[in-house]
């Protein structure tokens, strides 16, 4: 056995483990009607957590954290595409702006970004909206989208585009053939990041949501309360992150 | 757009007052923050913080780069799986091992320290190292994808040692994308605070914990106090940012 193949044997395991046992414990919790300490294992097993988490506003906070990350990842892929597009390409005569302008959301807390919308969303109608709790998250999210379709536009794709223009393909069909294809593992990447940074918001959707139930904000009130809730509504917070994530494993591998 | 109508929106609500008159201008808000030991403590444990959890992640990132970095892509994947996993969730899994009476708690017959909610914080560090670390290892592998071991081998071949290799070929190739990921990392952990909230003490708070605790003690008031704290986050994380830039950026000026 190599020294290689023996420290795999170590690793793969001790890095499964790693990241198994946590969310083993919390799967266990989640459905531990009673587990009194020192026992290590649960003395009772039920729907307890479940049911209480889907009695209070889990589900339409569920469905709120649903459609506002669906929509914001939308939005932000449609502008973010000419932007990262004319960066790639490097078509902007002074990118060091727009770079800042990117950089910006990143470095400021969504909380005070939030905050500072409330007013003007206020005088909009936009405050406890998910109109609002869109455009919020739209803030946060473009950038990291931005970020990401960059490294997917260059030379190398507008060098395969000219092919597909010079052979009589059109606007559409270098899209579909060409364009998709090329940037697909990084179009797929951007996606699951824009999801997944909307799902997991906290601070932006407590500023400017005005109580209006999101998944993050149902969830941590029972983190200090009741452990077994709180793992319960985990399970529904991590299954769509992990569906997020298996969607853009499969779009990144396949041709778009 | 909406980002600079967020600041100057979040500006115009630190120097306002609302009152039976209308609005008011007024410093008043930024006074009493400044005056606030409470926010000065927040300020202090939020830097010591987001300097500390920031730090060990990269150090970790480091060790499991250099570990992964000639094996396969399964072995990668398997690493890098807490970066979808949300923060909250993180939290929520400390708390089920690390809090008293916790999975850890239970196995060991005690810890012989309180990492969840106590005083240190140690409890958000170590939520926001789970989690981040696999973030930074991923930005690191991506760069040492780019010829370095090739540079290794050529740096081996000229006889250079292992610490010469990592000085002068890994250094500098990670260098740059680790400085990017860190002032990422830091400037999340100054602002968020759903980790705090979930494992950290009930003081000191963190800013963005001091300034949610403003509008509660007093909805109106409260709100300028809110936005001057929050401004002063965002101040702070750009001011990290450009210090981390300058730090990292080597003397000969590449």
């Amino acid at each position: 056995m190599t020294e290689r193949s023996a420290s795999r044997r170590v690793l793969a395991p001790a890095l499964a483990l790693a990241m198994a046992l946590p969310l083993g414990v919390m799967v266990m919790r989640a459905f531990a009607d009673a587990w009194r300490a020192p026992a290590v294992i649960p003395q009772g097993w039920g729907l307890r957590g479940l049911r209480e988490a889907l009695s209070g506003m889990a589900l339409d906070a569920l469905a709120n954290s649903l459609v506002v990350a669906v929509v914001v990842t939308t939005a932000a892929v449609a502008l973010a595409w000419p932007a990262a597009r004319a960066l790639g390409e490097r078509r902007v005569r002074h990118p060091a702006l727009p770079f800042l302008l990117l950089a910006l959301p990143l470095l400021v807390p969504s909380y005070a970004t939030g905050t500072g919308l409330t007013p003007w969303f206020l005088r909009l109608g936009l405050a406890d909206t998910l109109a609002g709790l869109v455009l919020a998250h739209l803030v946060i999210v473009l950038p990291y989208v931005t970020v990401v379709l960059l490294s997917a536009f260059g030379p190398p794709v507008t060098a395969l585009e000219e092919m597909a223009r010079s052979q009589g393909l059109t606007t559409a069909q270098r899209l579909r053939w060409v364009t998709l294809p090329a940037v697909g593992p990084s179009l797929a990447a951007a996606v699951l990041l824009g999801f997944l940074v909307s799902w997991s918001e906290y601070g932006s959707s407590l500023a400017v949501g005005g109580g209006r139930p999101m998944l993050p904000l149902v969830l941590l009130p029972f983190v200090r309360s009741d452990p077994q809730v709180a793992s319960a509504l985990s399970l529904l917070f991590l299954a769509p992150a992990a569906a997020a994530l298996v969607l853009a494993a499969r779009a990144a591998r396949s041709p778009l | 757009m909406l980002f600079g109508g967020a600041l100057a929106g979040a500006v115009r609500t630190s120097v306002t007052r609302l009152d039976a008159g209308g609005e008011t201008l007024t410093l008043e808000a930024w006074r009493r923050l400044l005056r606030d030991p409470a926010f000065a403590d927040a300020v202090l444990f939020s830097v010591r913080i987001a300097v500390l959890a920031t730090a060990c992640s990269a150090a970790v990132a480091l060790l499991i780069a250099l570990t992964l970095r000639r094996r396969g892509t399964s072995l990668r994947a398997l690493a890098a799986l807490p970066v979808p996993v949300p923060h909250l969730l993180v939290a929520v899994v400390a708390v089920l091992w690390l809090a008293p009476g916790g999975v850890a708690d239970r196995l060991l017959g005690g810890l012989p320290v309180d990492v969840v909610r106590d005083r240190a914080g140690i409890g958000i560090v170590l939520v926001y190292v789970y989690k981040e670390a696999p973030f930074l290892a991923l930005l690191l592998l991506a760069a040492m994808g780019r010829g370095m071991h090739e540079r290794e081998e050529a740096a081996a071949v000229l006889g250079a040692t292992w610490w010469q290799r990592l000085r002068w070929v890994v250094w500098p190739t990670v260098r740059g994308p680790l400085v990017v990921g860190c002032i990422v990392v830091a400037a999340f952990v100054l602002g968020a605070f759903e980790v705090p909230l979930a494992v950290g003490p009930n003081t000191p708070l963190t800013i963005a914990e001091y300034a949610q605790q403003a509008t509660q003690d007093d909805l109106l008031a409260g709100e300028g106090l809110q936005a001057a704290a929050l401004l002063v986050a965002a101040a702070a994380s750009i001011l990290l940012a450009v210090a981390a830039v300058r730090l990292a950026k080597d003397p000969q000026g590449d």
